[in-house]
């Protein structure tokens, strides 16, 4: 868990501790909540007993994404505002912009450091001149993805660390590797076992 | 245009909103149906996503070739225009010189397509998305055609916001993202699947489909599990009850 004030971890671990909020339903959902007044009627009947609480720490809206590429969960992404009201006109998309970085950001750090993410220092280096490539979404990435489950005998969420870590391995467009494996143009292999250690015979 | 056709179609869609409702599923026996009803050769429902793009959520035939058509239209074409302007847009020769979208009309005219039309779907004064029809001969949809086809547009609409009570825009938000969110889903199964059974992607996702159907389970929720499993095995699909005679 990452917060940014005290605010937000009283938020975040009242979530936790009621077993309610706008994260909370964001985890079963895959779906944005968007609670713009805390003080309206909808909050109240929705979260009984995270909403006054929210109130009291100072959240007046609380505007919480997932971070999800379909069936690949990262995480949630929970803001608050102080007052209350709606995102302004266009808060919305950077915010949805916001949430694919950090997917790809959490994402890449479950890689294994051994070429098994696509930011092999760890430290964000890939974002430089690189816009996110799920700013522009394709379906050929997502089916690629699936394909990779059964060639690579992995998870969903694996397959995608290791297509984009094949990319940027190859210097390519995700969506070209993506569009190659689709059209069974390119396959990838599950590693190799470890060569056993040699006999050194007679 | 075929009295009992549109009768079914709108039990048929009405029904679907009333058992397990998935948007997906929804969306595609509406572009499916549109394709009978309105003599196009194709169709597809493209939704506008608030990071800036159109997304496909749903095609009359999943073929790559189809889908990448819609794809291309976030550069150009009717459906951008139609969203930017929030009116129906119409090309009746992608064949002839002069074309106003050239990459889009040589992708389209290479796919066999001759003639497009873009249908608002409209929510008050947002426009959310487009109703995208293709067909093979040049000229024109006629006038009731194209009102029917603005018709299953808003029907689009309708169905999309079909799960919470709509009180503001945020709400439309949050189902727009949730199913383009299932629409990916659906896409890696799809992956999964034709990888796993060595078939093509329009036929991975008839198997999903017909099997969600035949199984009483929403679209998605079968994708979701197909995708999350530890094996690449898809179940085998339920025993038919047999319909009583």
């Amino acid at each position: 868990m990452y917060v940014t004030d005290l605010v937000c971890e009283e938020l975040a671990e009242l979530q936790l501790t009621l077993g309610e909020g706008p994260c909370h339903d964001v985890l079963a959902s895959a779906a944005p909540v968007l609670a713009a007044d805390l003080g309206d009627t909808e909050s109240s009947h929705r979260w009984p007993a995270f909403t006054p609480e929210a109130r009291d720490q100072g959240a007046g809206a609380v505007f919480a994404f997932p971070l999800v590429v379909g069936a690949i969960r990262a995480g949630v992404m929970g803001l608050y505002r102080r007052s209350a009201g709606p995102l302004r006109d266009g808060q919305l998309g950077d915010l949805l912009i916001l949430a694919d970085v950090a997917t790809l950001l959490l994402l890449d750090s479950l890689g294994d450091g051994d070429g098994g993410a696509a930011d092999g220092d760890g430290d964000g280096s890939w974002l430089d001149g690189q816009s996110p490539d799920l700013a522009l979404h394709r379906a050929e990435i997502d089916q690629a993805t699936g394909m990779l489950t059964v060639q690579l005998r992995v998870s969903i969420t694996e397959a995608f660390v290791r297509l984009r870590a094949y990319a940027y391995s190859e210097d390519r467009r995700l969506a070209d590797v993506a569009s190659d494996i689709v059209a069974r143009r390119l396959r990838l292999h599950p590693d190799p076992e470890p060569d056993p250690v040699p006999d050194l015979g007679p | 245009m075929d009295a009992d056709l549109l009768s079914d179609t709108f039990v048929d869609l009405a029904d679907t909103m009333v058992a397990d409702f998935d948007i997906i599923d929804f969306l595609h026996l509406l572009t499916d149906r549109s394709v009978a009803l309105l003599s196009a050769s194709a169709a597809g429902v493209m939704l506008a996503d608030p990071r800036g793009e159109l997304r496909v959520a749903a095609s009359s035939n999943e073929a790559a070739g189809l889908v990448e058509l819609f794809q291309i239209q976030n550069d150009q074409g009717p459906c951008l225009d139609c969203f930017r302007t929030g009116q129906p847009v119409t090309a009746t020769d992608l064949a002839g010189p002069g074309q106003q979208w050239p990459r889009f009309a040589a992708a389209a005219t290479q796919a066999g397509f001759r003639t497009v039309e873009a249908l608002p779907m409209r929510l008050r004064d947002q426009v959310i998305g487009a109703l995208n029809l293709f067909r093979g001969d040049p000229g024109p949809f006629d006038p009731a055609e194209l009102r029917l086809g603005q018709a299953l547009a808003d029907v689009a609409t309708i169905g999309l916001l079909h799960e919470r009570n709509v009180r503001c825009s945020d709400t439309l938000a949050e189902q727009l993202q949730r199913a383009l969110n299932s629409r990916v889903v659906i896409e890696q199964a799809k992956g999964k699947l034709a990888e796993r059974l060595g078939m093509d992607m329009d036929q991975a996702f008839t198997l999903l489909r017909d099997y969600a159907r035949n199984s009483n389970q929403r679209l998605t929720d079968v994708a979701h599990n197909f995708v999350t499993s530890a094996t690449a095995d898809f179940p085998p699909p339920p025993r038919r009850i047999p319909a009583q005679a």
